[in-house]
C-alpha cells in the first residue's frame, strides 16, 4: 500500500528539481560571478523611460464598478448566450425559460445603468 | 582551448561533441537574446516585419520582445532619436540588466540621417551610450537587421569569460550607470558623454 | 462660394470695425486671402463659422509665419531749394530731385488659418493675423473657442514661433520640452553648436565645422 504512489513521488521530485536546478545554478552563477551593480535609474519603479513622479500606491474611484457592470452585461452576457444560441433547437421550454431569466436580470441591470445617465458620454 | 580545431570537427563528424564550458555558456547566451519591445520611428516597422513570419526572428532565439527593460538584453533603436526621447533611451538603456547590448538601426539612430542638421534630432545615439552593430539604410530591410543581429550573435560567440575584454556582466570594475543627459535651455546638456563618444577623426 | 470681396463685405457688414483687408496673392494659384486685425479676430471668427452662407466649420491647418525686420529702399522724387551759381550769380533754385529713402519696415509674425466648410463643401478661405512686432508684442486671440481642432496645432506655433495665443485651453510646447527657450522656426533661430563631427559639411555647417576643426587642433598644440 505505501508504495503504490511511490513513482508519483519520484516524478514530483523530477517535476521540482526540473524546475529549480537550472533557477539555483543561475542564481549561484549570479552571486558567485556576475557582481550586481545597481543604480538609482535602474532600481526605480516606472520602467518607460519617464522620471516617475508621486507614488505608486494610488486610489482607484469607486465608480468603476458602473464599467464592471456594463462589462458583465455585454460581455458576459455573450459568453453565455453563444452555446444556448448553438444548442437552441434541441432545448427544452424550461432551457429557453431559464435563459430569459438570466437575459431578463441584466436587462434590469442595463436599465438600471440607463436610469443613472452613465450610457451617456460625458 | 587546448583542443586542435581541425580534430574537433573531424570528432564531431563521428558523433563526438567537444566544447569548453566557454563556447557552451555563450552559445546559451547568443542563442536568447531577447530584445526590448520599443520603436522609434518608421525603421520599426522594418524591425516588426524581421519578427513576423516570412523573416522570422524567432530562428534566432529572438522572437521575445519584452514590454520591460528589466527582462530584456538588446536594444534595438529602431528610427530617430529626437532630443526629446533622447534622456528615456538612455534611462532605459540604464534600467535594462547586465549582460547588454545595442544595435542602432538605420541612418537616423546612427548619424541623424537626414535629419542631422535640425535642430531637434540627436546626431546618432553612440553619443549617450555604447552601440554594438550600426546599421546603414534608411530603412534597413529585414535582411540588414538579421545581418546586424548575427554579427551580433558572433560578437557574443567570441567574448572571452576572462580577462580584460570579459562581457560586462562579469566585470566588476565595468560601468553600470550612463548619466542621462537633461533637458537644457538651448539643448541636451551635455551633448555627448565624453566616455563613450569621442569626436571621430575626419581624414580627407 | 462668395469671392474673396464679397466675404469681405460680408464680414464688415455683420462686424463692425473687423479691420479685414484683403492681401492679393498675384501668382496663378489666385489664393488670396483676408487679414483680419486681432481685435475683433474671435468675432470674424464666430461670423465665418456660423454665418447660413459661409458655414466655414473645419478649420484645416494653422500655420506661422516669420516675417523679419527689412528695409525698403524707395525712390522718392523731393523738392529742394538748391544754391548754384547761374551766371556768375549765386541764386536760390528751386530743383526736383531724386532721392532714394531707405524705410525700415518693423517685422512681424504672422498665423494663417486654412478654413473648410464641410456642410457646403467649398473652400479654403485664407485669413491672417499678425502680432505688433517679433519681440514683446506677440501676443493674438485664439480661434481654439471657435474651431476645437485649432488647439494642437496652435501649440505648435506657439512652440516653434513664439505668438502667444491668448484665451488658449492649454498653452504648452508641444514638440520642444518645457524647459526649451527657443522658438525654432524663426529666422533668426541659431542652431545649437553640436558640429563637431560633420563627415560631409558644405555651406554654413562647413564653417562651424571648421571652427570646431580649429578648436581641436588648438587643443591638440596645447597638449
Amino acid at each position: 500500500m505505501s508504495f503504490t504512489y511511490f513513482p508519483l513521488v519520484v516524478l514530483f521530485a523530477a517535476a521540482l528539481a526540473f524546475g529549480l536546478v537550472p533557477l539555483s545554478l543561475a542564481w549561484t552563477w549570479a552571486r558567485f560571478f556576475s557582481p550586481r551593480k545597481p543604480n538609482a535609474v535602474k532600481n526605480s519603479i516606472y520602467e518607460c523611460g519617464l522620471v516617475s513622479k508621486g507614488d505608486a500606491w494610488v486610489r482607484f474611484r469607486s465608480a468603476y464598478y458602473l464599467y464592471a457592470i456594463i462589462f458583465l452585461i455585454f460581455d458576459v452576457e455573450a459568453v453565455f448566450l453563444m452555446p444556448f444560441a448553438v444548442a437552441f433547437t434541441g432545448l427544452s421550454m424550461a432551457a429557453c425559460a431559464a435563459m430569459l431569466v438570466f437575459v431578463l436580470l441584466l436587462v434590469e441591470g442595463l436599465a438600471w445603468a440607463w436610469a443613472k445617465g452613465i450610457l451617456t458620454w460625458a | 582551448m587546448a583542443i586542435d580545431q581541425e580534430l574537433k570537427i573531424e570528432m564531431g563528424k563521428q558523433g563526438v561533441v567537444v566544447t569548453t564550458l566557454q563556447e557552451l555558456y555563450n552559445w546559451g547566451r547568443k542563442s536568447s537574446v531577447w530584445p526590448m519591445q520599443f520603436g522609434l520611428a518608421c525603421c520599426a516597422i522594418e524591425m516588426i516585419a524581421t519578427t513576423m513570419a516570412r523573416y522570422d526572428l524567432a530562428r534566432f532565439g529572438a522572437e521575445v520582445f519584452r514590454p520591460s527593460p528589466r527582462q530584456a538584453d538588446l536594444m534595438i533603436i529602431s528610427g530617430t532619436v529626437t532630443k526629446k526621447m533622447a534622456p528615456q533611451v538612455v534611462r532605459l538603456y540604464n534600467q535594462m540588466g547586465e549582460p547588454r547590448y545595442v544595435i542602432a538601426m538605420g541612418a537616423c539612430a546612427i548619424s541623424g540621417g537626414p535629419f542631422k542638421q535640425g535642430y531637434n534630432v540627436l546626431k546618432g545615439i553612440d553619443r549617450y551610450i555604447p552601440v554594438d552593430v550600426h546599421i546603414p539604410g534608411c530603412p534597413p530591410r529585414p535582411e540588414a537587421l538579421l545581418q546586424a543581429f548575427i554579427t551580433l550573435q558572433n560578437k557574443i560567440q567570441a567574448q572571452p569569460l576572462t580577462g580584460p575584454n570579459r562581457p560586462r556582466h562579469l566585470d566588476a570594475e565595468a560601468q553600470g550607470e550612463f548619466p542621462v543627459p537633461v533637458q537644457g535651455e538651448h539643448d541636451l546638456e551635455p551633448t555627448s558623454n565624453p566616455g563613450v563618444w569621442t569626436v571621430p577623426v575626419v581624414i580627407r | 462660394m462668395k469671392t474673396i470681396e464679397e466675404i469681405q463685405a460680408a464680414i464688415e457688414a455683420a462686424v463692425p470695425g473687423g479691420e479685414v483687408t484683403i492681401v492679393m496673392n498675384p501668382s496663378p494659384a489666385a489664393q488670396h486671402s483676408l487679414l483680419v486685425g486681432a481685435g475683433k479676430a474671435v468675432a470674424v471668427a464666430k461670423f465665418l463659422r456660423d454665418d447660413a452662407e459661409l458655414a466655414l466649420d473645419f478649420c484645416s491647418n494653422v500655420t506661422g509665419v516669420d516675417w523679419l525686420d527689412r528695409e525698403i529702399a524707395e525712390k522718392v522724387k523731393v523738392t529742394k531749394t538748391v544754391t548754384k551759381t547761374v551766371d556768375g550769380v549765386e541764386q536760390q533754385v528751386e530743383e526736383t530731385v531724386e532721392e532714394t529713402v531707405k524705410r525700415a519696415v518693423p517685422g512681424y509674425l504672422e498665423c494663417v488659418y486654412h478654413l473648410y466648410s464641410v456642410a457646403k463643401k467649398h473652400g479654403p478661405v485664407v485669413i491672417r493675423m499678425r502680432t505688433a512686432n517679433r519681440s514683446d508684442m506677440v501676443e493674438l486671440p485664439s480661434l481654439t473657442p471657435i474651431w476645437r481642432g485649432a488647439e494642437f496645432q496652435e501649440r505648435e506655433v506657439f512652440d516653434l514661433y513664439g505668438i502667444v495665443f491668448t484665451g488658449h485651453p492649454d498653452l504648452r510646447r508641444i514638440l520642444m520640452w518645457d524647459e526649451f527657450k527657443d522658438h525654432p522656426m524663426r529666422k533668426d533661430y541659431v542652431l545649437p553648436d553640436d558640429f563637431e563631427y560633420e563627415p560631409t559639411p558644405h555651406d554654413d555647417v562647413l564653417k562651424r565645422a571648421e571652427a570646431h576643426r580649429a578648436d581641436v587642433a588648438q587643443e591638440g598644440a596645447a597638449q
